[in-house]
């Protein structure tokens, strides 16, 4: 018979264990399912692993890691923020569209410049676009108290339908191309490549990594962080304290629709470059973000390393499609494995687990 | 005329209510018992294609035109016999299954956070049919039977009506079935019972764990079978295409919300979120719109209605204090 007591004290040790039963147990559940699906699994499984050292540009392959990183870093951490709260916003995929949109629309509003100072003007305008799209579910939910979870995932589908709205439509580049998009944004606007030949690798990196360390500190060490911690441990202790719970939803729901917006307007300037429909434009950062939050446990250097490990993860996939013809969709399956695990294993770190036999119920005894 | 387009309107409605409809039935029963499983998108795409890939196996070969010779077969169709259509609805509900014990391993065995495990239950759904859905194409399925055939023009502008799946009815049936047994049968009392408070009904010595397995599991169920209707019947014959789902399992999550967790109010949810998905059909012919509203106000009012309605409902902040599960959502600690 299996005893599970809640832990009084939950230290730093319980933690690492926890991380490491939820390591091993994604590592071999996502072995074996690479096994399976597999054509060649050993060189499947090698590849995955050291991609960056076969035989591409060593640069090129890392850079691809770090630049989806970059996205599920930032995106996840703001998420984080909303979940801490318990405000449960699932919808960044639509405020990163919603950012690209608005970062787009701010270029064509400022009359289409083409010097650099236009960039900054966009970034901002992408933010402003990812905030006023994540502003709909806060309102929804600080007036009339309707349930932000369902709102903020309805309006990705509007979102996207926007996508398909714009680069249709009063958007849409006057040389057709297949799919539909607009025209592409003046190189001297668009964020270039740090290293020649390294596209991936551009000015985007280190504004993100600026925010992911603005964002980090502002949870770690501010008051709002501290309230945050509050109202994510103890909801009645945060409303003893004073803390309103309708700023809070504002808050959080503001700053992560801004993040996500923000990050919107990196990828139309950094690596896309135009507006076009759903199906090319996204690629679920939005929701690779959400389980990047969890795997972090809500903490932002936890979510520094999940977003590092989905981000290799995915540019190992890509690389073993390329390589080897296997299918990339192993990078999905180990990022639902890991997320899986990962909620799994907390039991042992909020838990005391035993076997109640005997040696247990003497050591409960005092 | 006006009568028969009124009786198309409705049948369309209903065959867009129709998988919302039951997959919202199992969610019922699921958060009555005081767990939200918000993977039912995942458990209806995974439903969807395994119907898809089940139906390709199982339909029969019809030869219409048969090789002069006598053996063999010059033109030939395939179609799905009602019986083995049933079989494919019942895998298809097996699968979800399949993926709701999954989550009830977690949220019950491994006590995890039930939103989070269920958004992961979601992602795992639409890794799985993106992943294993690819190589559909080359598969055919056989259109489903109906069940009057031939029959249906003696019945004059009802026919179309009368011959939607039986799926549609017994739908309906068993979403005012489940509110009646909630409500009037001991196993409802328990379920509702465990769903208020689970540990009051733990101290009675009801068996909280066991209970709420059984109606994750029935959620499962309902879910994957309403995706078998979604890649079997909705768009009249068999499709599989990555995405069909198109967040009908929110969809259904969303109805619950609207109805208050009741069962009469879920059917009557289902067919508002029903008229407006069939509204994008009946309304993009319309002369004199705007150039914004068909490409996207139309087919974004799917989601932007929910949102209304649901904002609407959610202003009655009591309303859904009284009929809300005092449970739903929260950590079960049973012996600490």
């Amino acid at each position: 018979m299996i005893q599970i007591t809640r832990r009084a004290d939950v230290t730093a040790v319980h933690s690492l264990l926890s991380v490491a039963i939820a390591a091993v147990l994604t590592i071999v559940i996502s072995t074996g399912v690479l096994f399976l699906t597999a054509k060649a699994p050993v060189d499947a499984l090698s590849q995955l692993l050291t991609y960056p050292y076969q035989g591409g540009t060593i640069m090129v392959q890392w850079s691809k890691a770090l630049n989806m990183a970059a996205y599920l870093g930032v995106m996840g951490l703001g998420l984080s923020i909303c979940y801490r709260a318990n405000v449960w916003n699932i919808g960044a995929e639509g405020q990163f569209a919603m950012g690209g949109i608005g970062a787009f629309g701010t270029w064509l509003l400022l009359g289409s410049p083409t010097a650099a100072w236009a960039i900054p003007c966009l970034l901002i305008g992408g933010a402003l676009a990812g905030l006023l799209w994540a502003s709909i579910p806060a309102l929804l939910k600080t007036r009339a108290n309707t349930n932000e979870l369902l709102t903020s995932l309805m309006l990705v589908y509007v979102a996207a339908q926007t996508l398909f709205f714009v680069s249709n439509g009063p958007w849409q580049a006057p040389v057709r191309y297949s799919p539909p998009q607009t025209i592409v944004l003046p190189e001297t606007v668009q964020l270039n490549a740090m290293l020649t030949g390294v596209p991936t690798f551009h000015a985007g990196l280190p504004i993100a990594l600026g925010l992911f360390v603005v964002i980090a500190l502002l949870v770690l060490y501010t008051p709002f962080g501290y309230r945050l911690k509050v109202t994510e441990t103890t909801p009645r202790a945060a409303r003893f304290a004073g803390y309103s719970p309708a700023a809070t939803v504002w808050a959080v729901f503001l700053l992560s629709g801004a993040l996500s917006g923000v990050m919107g307007a990196i990828y139309l300037l950094g690596d896309i470059g135009y507006v076009t429909e759903e199906s090319n434009f996204l690629r679920g950062f939005g929701f690779s973000a959400i389980v990047v939050a969890f795997l972090g446990r809500l903490h932002p250097v936890g979510i520094l390393f999940a977003a590092l490990l989905l981000g290799y993860v995915a540019g190992g996939a890509s690389w073993i499609q390329a390589n080897l013809r296997e299918d990339d969709s192993i990078a999905g399956f180990i990022e639902v494995i890991a997320l899986m695990s990962t909620l799994a294993s907390a039991l042992f770190l909020q838990y005391r687990v035993t076997w109640r036999g005997i040696i247990a119920q003497t050591q409960e005894s005092p | 005329m006006e009568w028969a387009y009124l009786v198309l309107t409705l049948v369309s409605v209903l065959n867009f209510a129709t998988p919302l409809l039951l997959a919202a039935t199992g969610e019922l029963v699921v958060e009555k018992s005081g767990v939200l499983n918000l993977g039912v998108e995942g458990m209806m795409i995974v439903g969807a294609m395994t119907a898809y890939f089940v139906g390709a196996h199982i339909d029969l070969e019809v030869c219409t035109v048969p090789h002069f010779s006598g053996v063999g077969c010059l033109v030939g169709t395939s179609s799905l016999p009602f019986e083995r259509f049933a079989m494919v609805v019942l895998t298809a509900g097996l699968a979800g299954v399949a993926l709701s014990l999954l989550f009830a391993l977690l949220v019950l065995g491994f006590r995890s956070n039930q939103v989070a495990t269920g958004l992961g239950l979601t992602l795992l759904g639409l890794t799985l049919t993106n992943a294993l859905g690819a190589g559909s194409g080359d598969l055919k399925v056989g259109r489903v039977e109906t069940v009057l055939g031939t029959t249906v023009n003696e019945w004059g502008i009802w026919g179309p009506l009368l011959n939607m799946n039986p799926m549609v009815w017994l739908t309906i049936g068993l979403c005012f079935a489940v509110g009646w047994a909630l409500t009037h049968t001991r196993l409802g009392l328990i379920i509702r019972a465990i769903g208020e408070n689970h540990d009051s009904a733990h101290t009675l010595g009801l068996p909280v764990v066991w209970i709420r397995l059984g109606a994750i599991s029935f959620g499962g169920l309902c879910a994957g079978m309403a995706g078998a209707y979604l890649s079997m019947i909705q768009i009249g014959a068999p499709l599989w295409k990555e995405g069909i789902t198109a967040g009908a399992g929110w969809l259904a999550l969303a109805l619950i919300l609207f109805a208050t967790w009741r069962a009469e109010r879920v059917v009557f949810g289902a067919l508002i979120f029903g008229f407006t998905l069939a509204l994008e059909l009946r309304l993009q012919t319309l002369p004199g719109l705007p150039s914004w509203f068909v490409p996207w106000l139309l087919p974004s009012l799917p989601y932007l209605i929910p949102i209304v309605v649901l904002t609407l409902i959610s202003l009655d902040a009591r309303a859904i204090r009284r009929n809300a599960p005092a449970s739903l959502g929260k950590l079960f600690e049973p012996g600490s």
